[in-house]
């Protein structure tokens, strides 16, 4: 049965991106770069108001405006808006000036209804509501298990808290958009997505045409955290706008959109009581989470208790509307929250008990392989050396440090997976798979393992991706994309060695007999397509889920208040390592916006206005390179579970860790993300009574 | 579009006098026709243009781009919309992100918040100008060494700003190319990569402490 | 942005006469760009390049006085060497500035005469006070980041570092106000945004700030900041602090603060209170109970005032030197 080699000289070792030249050089063109012959710049325009129904729009005056070559409405008449920055119109023209002079041109007749953007208003009686007949809180069914009533009483110590996160927006460094072209086929889009299907799907639902019609091209894409997997407002616009002018169209979202309408990370607000007994297991577990995924989206509803079993609990969850663009899937939904509240209280409670809070995991945590992993990572970190009770660190800049554990199955490979490899005569290689590269190292990982199969060198493979005319592969999110193209391109190279044995009459075509074999094709190059494999069971090609775990060391200066994070240590597994390097580029990225959340990120709402306070870059705070620690990673190897995925675990608990991390430095628990300055001193007890008039 | 109306300027000056004359090349002869051609180059000088387009050069990459821009084009307009120099991405256009990053000079500046217009008497750099006859700066290099890079969309801008920063001081500390590189941001987190290859780039020894573990 | 006319004036009566009634000058252009692209200003009709004035971009290093011409910019600052002796703060305060590619293009001038941060100023579709409005949303909403001291019902603070720092080195900056030259202490640059909510400064229109002229009185400064983030981030809090400093005894102090105040935040009891003394943590303190007694903070802005008091401290004590 088919396994993945004992022996590799690639698969788990270090191989450079094989698209780096392109983005080293600028020669990668990204949908905003697409030279399309003739193209117009194409703009959004987007309600002022949180809440209106607009009754007119009048488009007269912007398409005078010199260079303006086409405007529409976005929806029918009368509209109803629901949030600040919902679409409205969008004009296209031969410069960006002329349209954005034009979006001011447009005139909207509109009648400002009541609105409300934060949760704890919209859950007030009387609350304006966000949908017509429907109560802004959508309380779930609750969850049971066993009886926390009775179990509470039995446990020997019991910590209550209030975690709460704060709403996190994607904002991947390209914004969404694309360049769109009408030929007499149909549409071509040049798409920021990272599901070339989904976005497909996208333009043919809405502009009535058939699949065939469309075709989806993503070469290279600037990020998308799950914002990007699926069919897009702006999209259809701007195919709209192409139509309607007769040109293609350039149209992506400004920073400010991104801030406003292409989705966010719901927030948590979490009420956890948690019990254990004297022994230190876990007893007894009960949460009231609510959280706003906006106007709509996903639920908001967590995978609590995470990770540790509880044998009683009792969890209630409830979605709670805004006048606030919906939610999307970001990356590892909606783990980190879970991980945060759950981490937070698991030291809280280890506290409580007395017992150190990395003991306190290893007894109540039934994952063996996180066991594993807590155990490199705290001899990296020094926990033995440096764990002190909480607030004991001397001085004015307190150190302290904390930990987390994460597990992601990510809903495993995806087995409709499929590839096509043209193998010419001249011993060239052409891989076609239609999935995406994010940024993850997806052609690379291609590359990786069709050079091991075949015994060739890596930068002898030539890599296509991101294109609907290529065999249909997965939208690249759940973190499945690694684990459902490795066993795809190893099928399409078994497949190929076979035929290409059999044409050749040789026994092995890999390696130094490849030229040869390829030479005896002919004139004709090989077709060879394949498609996701299970293969031998007991060592398959791949599976899920991953587990993972991280150590934060953090300084905190109690005067000023501001966290410094000193070192994060992740050891991370995720089956049969393909490319260690790359590998190693996505847990850091994880740990570094799993501290943007811990630390930096939050959209603001403004109550009086309805507006988004942050749409940039200047108060929405990404982690930069100045805050990044010093990040030591361990990769477990675990070829007998076949390739598996990094992307989402490598986020999830480090925010918990750093959270730990601060509470044991002061000594108090700041409860609330991100874990400002601001918030910080008012823990101390620091901050002075507000003095009003 | 607005035309320029003399009105605007107020009561008659002598700089309107001169505006009316026309832009007139300098030919003296005598100490008379020299002081108004003084005055006139000054006039030149200090010409009112636009709000439509006008004639706009921008030296890019040692070429010379000829472009008709409005005045409130900028730089990174200038160069993506109106040419096909894509290598500078937009990534905010409020000066916070750097995507936008080129050399100015040498000096990495935000051409996103820079007027083409007056983007004119300055040599620009972009990615697309480092690579000398194919072969990739000692800073592109050490980015692909050190997988510094990711989807790539910040790349451009922070292979320009360590490029400068290399220039200035050839042998920069860790701590050195985090201020270097602090108008950078990047959401896929390559950061500690850009470090590393930032001071390979500089022939400094870069070793990395991932371990890995073979089940 | 609105479509403008441009044009580069080559002399300050040019530029003057250029900017008419509805022009505006550009110098560094990072905060006038950044108010145009939100249409947040009524649009210049022309923007006057005032990079190519004669004379104003030079660093003069006198014995008595040090004079940095207004287009000089706060990378120069920060590369410099010799500014890193004489105004240790000074240089430690631009090379907190934004970030690099700012720093290469944002002047001395551009710095001080920069618009109101608050986001409700900065916001495209608010109305706020200050653009003319009826309420100042940031009084009853979202405050974190604005004034603890308050003249008019706007609650925006100064936010420049050039400004706080030339506050403590009593700097002057020589203004050129209806062809003549007006001398304004920080105090006096910033009284207007005090006393009047639509001003971020004492500017009028058409006013050009030339030169600003720093006393080497005090060879000892220091300059901290707090922001959320490490780099590249609105100073939540910033302190300068200059003295002269003999036999561990503090000569003509001054302590100023930045983002807590319309004006750089002075308090001139604890000026005086400090004058004399020995460096110490008591002293500084003291000094710092002083400057911060009649805040007011806000919902959510109180933690300025720890914030504050520690940088002061910090400011003050780091002006021991490495003795």
């Amino acid at each position: 049965m088919p396994s993945w080699p004992e022996q590799t000289k690639y698969i788990s070792h270090v191989t450079t991106r094989i698209d780096a030249p392109e983005k080293v050089t600028g020669r990668a063109h990204y949908s905003s770069d697409i030279q399309a012959n003739g193209w117009l710049y194409g703009t959004i325009l987007r309600s002022k108001w949180p809440a209106a129904t607009i009754s007119a729009i009048n488009l007269d005056k912007a398409l005078k405006i010199p260079g303006i070559k086409a405007a529409i409405t976005a929806k029918d008449l009368p509209q109803n808006v629901r949030f600040y920055g919902e679409e409205i119109a969008a004009v296209c023209g031969t410069t960006k000036q002329a349209c954005l002079d034009a979006l001011r041109a447009i005139e909207v007749t509109a009648q400002p209804r009541q609105f409300v953007v934060h949760e704890d208003d919209a859950m007030k009686d009387g609350a304006p509501q966000v949908w017509d007949g429907r109560p802004n809180a959508a309380p779930g069914r609750p969850r049971e298990q066993g009886s926390v009533d009775q179990a509470f009483p039995e446990c020997a110590a019991v910590i209550e808290g209030f975690y709460t996160t704060a709403v996190q927006l994607h904002h991947p460094m390209e914004t969404h958009g694309s360049t769109v072209s009408w030929t007499d086929e149909g549409l071509t889009a040049w798409a920021s997505t990272q599901a070339i299907s989904a976005a497909r799907d996208g333009f043919a639902g809405p502009l009535k045409l058939d699949h065939s019609q469309v075709r989806v091209i993503t070469d290279f894409m600037g990020g998308g955290f799950g914002a990007k997997l699926n069919g897009s407002v702006e999209g259809v616009l701007a195919a709209r706008l192409s139509k309607e002018a007769k040109a293609p169209v350039r149209l992506m979202l400004t920073r400010f959109d991104e801030a406003l309408a292409v989705g966010n990370r719901p927030s948590s607000f979490q009420k956890i009581k948690i019990g254990a007994l004297t022994d230190g297991t876990l007893h007894a577990f009960e949460l009231d989470n609510y959280g706003t995924p906006g106007i709509a989206g996903g639920d908001v509803n967590l995978p609590q208790p995470y990770i540790y079993r509880v044998p009683n609990t009792r969890v209630k969850q409830t979605n709670v509307a805004i006048n606030a663009g919906a939610s999307r899937a970001f990356r590892a939904p909606p783990h980190p929250p879970a991980s945060y509240a759950m981490e937070s209280a698991m030291d809280d409670l280890a506290v409580k008990l007395g017992m150190d809070p990395l003991e306190f995991r290893l007894k109540n945590d039934a994952s063996e392989v996180r066991q594993r992993e807590y155990k490199i990572g705290a001899e990296k970190i020094g926990w033995k050396e440096k764990y002190q009770k909480p607030g004991s660190s001397p001085g004015v800049v307190k150190t302290g440090i904390g930990c987390a554990g994460a597990a992601w199955g990510g809903g495993g490979p995806s087995r409709n997976t499929r590839g096509d490899a043209q193998i010419n005569p001249d011993g060239s290689i052409e891989f076609r798979l239609g999935v995406q590269d994010i940024g993850t190292g997806t052609k690379t990982v291609i590359a990786v393992v069709a050079a091991e199969m075949l015994g060739l060198k890596p930068e002898q493979i030539t890599v296509k991706v991101g294109d609907t005319n290529f065999p249909p592969g997965p939208g690249s999110g759940g973190s499945t994309t690694c684990a459902s193209i490795s066993p795809t391109v190893f099928d399409i190279c078994a497949k190929a060695l076979e035929q290409l044995q059999t044409q050749a009459g040789i026994a092995d075509a890999r390696g130094d007999n490849w030229f040869a074999a390829c030479k005896k094709l002919g004139v004709t190059p090989l077709l060879v397509h394949g498609q996701w494999q299970q293969g031998d069971s007991a060592r398959p090609l791949s599976s899920s889920p991953a587990y993972g775990v991280q150590f934060a060391e953090v300084a905190v200066d109690t005067e000023t208040g501001q966290v410094t994070v000193k070192k994060v240590v992740g050891v991370h597994d995720c089956g049969l390592i393909v490319d260690a390097l790359t590998l190693e580029s996505q847990i850091n990225g994880g740990i570094i916006m799993g501290m943007g959340y811990a630390l930096y990120e939050e959209r603001v709402m403004d109550d009086l206005s309805g507006v988004v306070l942050n749409p940039n870059f200047e108060t929405y705070k990404l982690s930069g390179i100045g805050d990044v620690p010093e990040i030591e990673l361990t990769l477990l190897n675990m070829p007998e579970r076949g390739v598996i995925g990094i992307g989402e675990p490598a986020t999830i608990p480090t925010a918990g860790a750093i959270a730990n991390a601060v509470a044991n430095a002061i000594g108090v628990r700041v409860y609330s993300l991100p874990i400002t300055p601001a918030k910080v001193l008012a823990a101390l007890g620091k901050v002075p009574k507000p003095v009003t008039a | 579009m607005k035309k320029p109306e003399p009105e605007n300027f107020g009561a008659f000056s002598r700089r309107t006098f001169l505006k009316s004359i026309g832009t007139v090349a300098a030919t003296a002869a005598t100490a008379q026709v020299r002081s108004v051609a003084a005055e006139l180059e000054k006039v030149n000088a200090e010409k009112v243009v636009g709000p439509d387009a006008v004639p706009v050069t921008l030296t890019v990459n040692g070429e010379k781009l000829k472009l008709m821009l409005e005045p409130r084009v900028t730089l990174l307009d200038a160069l993506r919309n109106y040419s096909s120099v894509t290598g500078p991405k937009e990534g905010c256009d409020r000066a916070a992100c750097g995507a936008c990053t080129v050399l100015m000079d040498d000096l990495p500046v935000y051409s996103c918040q820079k007027l083409a217009i007056e983007a004119q008497d300055s040599e620009i750099t972009t990615i697309e100008g480092l690579a000398k006859d194919g072969k990739l700066s000692p800073v592109q290099q050490a980015f692909w060494d050190k997988d510094a890079l990711q989807c790539g969309y910040c790349t451009p801008g922070f292979i320009m700003s360590v490029t400068a920063l290399l220039k200035f001081n050839p042998r920069p500390t860790a701590d050195e190319v985090r201020h270097a590189c602090a108008g950078n941001l990047c959401r896929c987190g390559t950061h500690p990569h850009i470090i590393q290859a930032a001071l390979q780039a500089s022939g400094a020894q870069v070793t990395s402490k991932t371990e890995v573990i073979n089940a | 942005m609105k479509a403008f006319q441009y044009a580069t004036a080559h002399s300050t009566d040019s530029a003057r006469e250029l900017i008419g009634d509805k022009g505006a000058y550009l110098a560094g252009g990072n905060d006038l760009l950044g108010l145009l692209k939100e249409y947040l200003v009524p649009g210049p009709d022309i923007l006057v390049n005032i990079k190519s004035l004669p004379g104003l971009n030079k660093i003069e290093r006198g014995e008595k006085t040090w004079i940095f011409g207004a287009l000089v910019t706060v990378g120069e600052i920060e590369r410099d060497a010799e500014i890193g002796k004489v105004f240790p703060g000074l240089r430690d305060a631009a090379s907190e500035i934004a970030s690099p590619q700012i720093r290469n293009v944002a002047t001395v001038g551009g710095n001080l005469s920069q618009h109101s941060r608050c986001w409700y100023f900065r916001q495209r579709d608010t109305v706020c006070l200050k653009k003319g409005g009826d309420l100042c949303y940031a009084r009853h909403s979202e405050n974190r980041y604005h004034s603890l001291f308050t003249g008019t019902d706007c609650i925006s603070p100064v936010v420049s570092s050039l400004a706080t720092t030339f506050a403590a080195l009593d700097a002057t900056a020589i203004v050129l106000r209806a062809g003549k030259e007006t001398r304004m202490s920080m105090a006096e640059l910033y009284q207007k945004a005090f006393t009047d909510t639509p001003a971020h400064n004492s500017l009028n229109p058409g006013d050009l700030i030339l030169r600003v002229e720093i006393p080497t009185t005090r060879s000892r400064s220091a300059y901290l900041q707090v922001s959320d983030k490490h780099a590249f981030d609105w100073a939540l809090v910033s302190c300068a602090a200059a003295a002269e400093v003999t036999d561990g005894k503090l000569k003509s102090p001054r302590v100023a603060l930045g983002s807590i105040s319309p004006v750089p935040h002075q308090v001139q009891a604890a000026n005086d209170f400090l004058d004399g003394k020995t460096l110490d943590d008591a002293t500084a303190t003291q000094a710092a109970d002083l400057i911060l007694k009649d805040a007011k903070p806000l919902e959510h802005n109180g933690y300025k005032v720890p914030l504050a008091h520690a940088l002061i401290r910090r400011a003050l004590l780091k002006l021991k030197g490495d003795a």
